[in-house]
């Protein structure tokens, strides 16, 4: 008789004993849990035997589970080594999760406001335990998944994996392509600091020029919720990141699934006759099973993955932070993210119509599209000259336009403002201005030139100094020189300049003068007859200020802004209406503070 | 290639449990370091939030309060002054008398008692010294007995929010009782000035980076150039009877405005003070276009734009100031500019200001002497 009313686990005990009445519940228990497989199941699986039992029950989860329905139940054997998908497409979805955890730990810690965004991303800095840990592998995660997905569309365009019957499937994987790039672009401005406010600035704008004008314009507006990105347009970038972007990415990534599971991975073009698809029609002796095989593979591969990205951010990499947003200082350098310098290099080609609309959307039409055009039967790479050759055309391309949207190319700034900037910078793009890392000791107060490093070897350098301040003097340009300082830089210097040679126990501040040296003689015609110096003043306690300066003759130009010259090669020199040579005088100031801990980044 | 990189299953699982256990450690050690390194970041974000807030303080406030920061005589107080920070050079001295009397006041022996007096004396000879050696200070304004700038206003706060609350709103009365006629005016966006929050804040960092603790010296005292001015009671102020302001139509400014002359010595000093401070942002090409050569750029380049067809330079630069977003010059963005103008300007202030911007080109002083 029952104890209870009804039958029930107690009445198991005493009939059969406590061991094995727990036994056979937890097996019970683990095979509706696993859709169909047992204890007995798991075991002869981790154990690489074979079934004991029919019907196989490791195919049952693939069958009435949820999670393993969208997964073959067993692979062909020449599509599981490291050739032909480079484990490519899994790692993509690999980051899709690992985006999204570590994304909601930093959504626990941000508030999608200018207001308070870039204090949150302080407070995730120093005031949440492994909060820049998590940042790092957000970022890190994010700029390796756009790359992963990137290249696993190569590999898929190289192999012909989007022909007949995968065209679909290409298709999806196109409009993944896209929503990843848009879910980082999107991600870039949150930190709401300089580097994420004008990049996506520069991004944005690209829309502006959407022919006809009231399009583009009101696409901007929508885009940037403003003229100007503010609280709105960060908001809406917020719930673009968070919500709407994921919530397509997801349902395309179902479709994307569904669509590998019905046709299979396409085998390696040679293994197959021509037209033939043959992923589905697997030989009893070519098939691994996804159940042991690849589920094992694939949980390794996360631990391995994993700590690959672990290692990175520990000692390698760091999500860059630079200062707070401000919509009035345009940063010199500006670029897109990454992965659309290749838009900005062809800005720079000519119209913005043409470059920055027409052809990224030809470009991305042409790819949805593309398998629909290329119809022909064989993937054989050797019946596939044109489309690789296409191929490798479009991704040199690309790779050149990218290089092209680098500020390097095609702009051409004042040498003067060039290597101030470079001596000052604030830490931006993995790059500081070289007097910034000095160290603190060495900023020792008094004013140095340039001109030291031009003395002769063996020359005193404490006479060439002496003579420098006498010569500034006597021409007027220390005059010049203090009365910019004064009335530019609220910088007044009452006695005349009075430079001494750099002691010899500041190496590296003597580094930096070098350099600067050099540098104003690289540039010796656009900056004729110059000189530098740098005035290292004290301003408070433990806080320097330090005044990089170039004093230079103006030559003639031409419309690009670069010297004219003459027969002899040598620049024409600008004279004002009384037959005198044109002086300019340009500086930048900057306060070092001795806990500010800049360095040069590695390799720099 | 082999099949699944890895043949064996169990290798692979010895794999997969030995990466687990590298990310574990991995993560642990980062654990265990964390406290430093957020302590790290933290003193690292500090000291560069004080050189930006003294690159803003050269930029904004050196003008007044002086790059040194000592302040400038009739103009502004000094900020690198142990009187803002509650520094008190007579502190220990009244401490010490303070516990001295309350011990006279239970019993003592007659000997102990002389001692007391002797020690009094000793100690008001040394106030004494202390106060003469800061006569040039309390020449200045300072107040011995008063050492201390929270309490003289009474704050209940940080000076940390003292400073930042200040620069929010800046001093509006001020005006009335420094000499210069200038007030402080708001700096905070929040309040219609050209700031930041995250400006101000690094702004306070370098401000609080004067304090030097207990290592203030009466030198340091002394080297003050201006103390605060107290402010006077608001009941024995007079406004009078306030003009109208011009409101922001402005074909009926235009029509009004020529009923009156501008002086422009004075609208030189009413565009570069409280309490519209046009100087502020006009001074920086960054943020607005250049007061310099305002009269021929608006004369020439702007009215050459065609939205601008028909404009005649007066039409031009009143509008921009009763309605600035109406016409935004190029390369700079909309709503920067403060829009409440129009109800707060006086005719006679609009007339002067035109005439310093027309007049900027020949020299203030020319223009007064025509």
């Amino acid at each position: 008789m029952s104890i209870l009313p009804f039958p029930s686990f107690l009445d198991d005990v005493k009939e059969k004993g406590i061991r094995r009445a727990v036994f056979e519940g937890v097996n019970e228990v683990t095979e509706r849990l696993t859709a169909g497989m047992n204890l007995q199941d798991i075991r002869e699986a981790l154990r690489g035997e074979a079934a004991s039992r029919k019907p196989n029950p490791r195919l049952q989860p693939h069958a009435d589970g949820f999670w393993l329905h969208m997964r073959p139940s067993y692979f062909h054997k020449s599509v599981t080594g490291v050739y032909p998908e480079f484990r490519l497409g899994w790692l993509s979805t690999y980051f899709v999760f690992f985006e999204t955890i570590t994304g909601i730990f930093l959504m626990v810690f941000y508030t999608p406001s200018p207001d308070f965004a870039y204090a949150n991303m302080l407070n995730i800095m120093s005031n949440v335990p492994l909060g820049q840990f998590m940042r790092d592998l957000h970022r890190l995660g994010a700029e390796a998944m756009v790359l992963i997905v990137t290249l696993h569309m190569l590999r898929t365009f190289f192999t012909a994996s989007y022909k007949k019957p995968r065209q679909f499937t290409w298709f999806t994987g196109v409009v993944l392509l896209a929503l990843t790039f848009f879910l980082s672009f999107t991600g870039y401005l949150l930190p709401w600091d300089q580097l994420a406010l004008w990049a996506v600035t520069i991004g944005a704008s690209m829309v502006e020029a959407a022919p006809p004008e009231v399009v583009g314009t009101n696409l901007n507006l929508l885009l940037r919720g403003g003229p100007e990105i503010g609280a709105n347009g960060l908001l809406r970038f917020y719930l673009l990141h968070v919500v709407a972007v994921p919530a397509l990415l997801f349902i395309f990534v179902g479709v994307h699934y569904y669509k590998v599971v019905v046709h299979g991975h396409s085998l390696p073009p040679r293994e197959e006759n021509i037209g033939e698809d043959t992923a589905k029609r697997v030989p009893l002796d070519k098939r691994v099973y996804f159940i042991p095989d690849i589920l094992t593979s694939e949980l390794m591969w996360i631990g391995v993955t994993t700590l690959i990205l672990v290692i990175l951010v520990t000692w390698f990499f760091h999500a860059p932070l630079e200062n707070h947003a401000d919509p009035q200082s345009t940063p010199l350098g500006t670029t897109a993210p990454w992965y659309f310098l290749w838009i900005q290099g062809a800005l720079k080609l000519g119209d913005k119509v043409i470059w920055g609309i027409i052809f990224p959307t030809v470009f991305v039409v042409f790819l949805m599209v593309m398998p629909y055009l290329d119809t022909t039967p064989s993937r054989r790479y050797a019946h596939r000259r044109f489309m690789i050759s296409l191929g490798l055309f479009l991704t040199s391309s690309i790779t050149v336009l990218s290089y092209m949207g680098l500020p390097e190319f095609g702009v051409v700034n004042p040498a003067d403002t060039t290597i101030l900037h470079e001596l000052t910078m604030e830490p931006a793009h993995n790059h500081v201005g070289a007097l910034r890392p000095v160290p603190y000791d060495e900023l020792r107060s008094g004013m140095y030139t340039t001109r030291q490093f031009a003395a002769e070897p063996g020359q005193d350098v404490g006479a060439v100094v002496n003579a420098f301040n006498l010569e500034i003097q006597n021409d007027g340009s220390d005059e010049f020189v203090r009365g910019f300082l004064a009335s530019d830089r609220h910088l007044d210097l009452g006695n005349p300049l009075a430079f001494s040679a750099v002691p010899v126990d500041a190496p590296e501040l003597m580094h930096v003068l070098d350099e600067f040296y050099h540098e104003l003689e690289a540039h010796g015609d656009e900056l004729h007859n110059a000189w530098g110096a740098v005035l290292i003043s004290d301003a408070q306690p433990n806080l320097k200020r330090v005044d990089a300066i170039i004093y230079w003759q103006q030559v003639e130009t031409d419309e690009n802004g670069r010297p004219v010259l003459d027969a002899n090669g040598e620049p024409i020199p600008m004279l004002d209406a009384n037959g005198e040579p044109i002086h300019r005088v340009a500086s930048e100031d900057i306060f070092i503070h001795r806990d500010a801990q800049y360095f040069n980044a590695p390799g720099v | 290639m082999q099949r699944l990189l890895i043949e064996k299953i169990e290798h692979r699982i010895i794999v997969g449990i030995l990466s687990f256990l590298g990310i574990m450690i991995l993560v642990g050690w980062i654990a265990i370091n964390e406290n430093g390194r957020m302590q790290a970041f933290e003193q690292q974000y500090e000291a560069r939030a004080i050189e930006r807030g003294a690159y803003l303080y050269n930029t904004n406030c050196s003008e007044c309060h002086a790059t040194d920061g000592l302040g400038l005589v009739g103009r502004a107080p000094g900020l690198n002054n142990p009187y803002l920070f509650g520094h008190d050079f007579l502190g220990s001295i009244r401490r010490e008398r303070d516990s001295l009397e309350r011990e006279l006041l239970g019993e003592v022996t007659a000997a102990r008692q002389a001692e007391i007096e002797a020690r009094m004396v000793a100690l008001d000879a040394d106030e004494a010294d202390i106060r003469a050696q800061m006569q040039t200070a309390i020449d200045n304004g300072y107040n011995p007995d008063s050492p201390d700038r929270l309490v003289t206003v009474g704050w209940g706060g940080t000076l940390d929010s003292y400073l930042l609350t200040t620069l929010i709103h800046g001093r509006p009365l001020s005006g009335l009782y420094w000499p210069t006629g200038q007030g402080m005016s708001a700096w905070s966006q929040t309040a219609g000035g050209p700031l930041r929050t995250d400006q101000l804040e690094d702004l306070t960092a370098f401000i609080l980076n004067y304090d030097k603790g207990s290592n203030w010296t009466i030198e340091d005292l002394n080297a003050v150039v201006q103390f605060p001015i107290e402010p006077v009671d608001p009941s024995t102020v007079v406004i009078g009877d306030q003009p109208e302001a011009i409101g922001t139509d402005v074909d009926a400014i235009l029509a009004e405005l020529v009923n009156y002359t501008g002086d422009p010595v004075n609208g030189q000093q009413i565009y570069n003070t409280a309490p519209y401070v046009c100087s502020s942002c006009h001074m920086n090409a960054a943020v607005a276009p250049l007061t310099e050569l305002t009269w021929a750029v608006a004369n020439g380049e702007r009215l050459e734009d065609p939205l601008l067809a028909g404009y005649t330079p007066e039409q031009y630069l009143v509008e921009s100031i009763v309605a600035p977003n109406d016409y935004i010059v190029p390369g700079y963005p909309a709503n920067v500019m403060t829009q409440n103008f129009g109800e707060r300007m006086p005719y006679q202030d609009l007339a002067d200001i035109l005439a310093y911007l027309q007049s900027y080109d020949t020299g203030v002083e020319a223009a007064a002497a025509n």
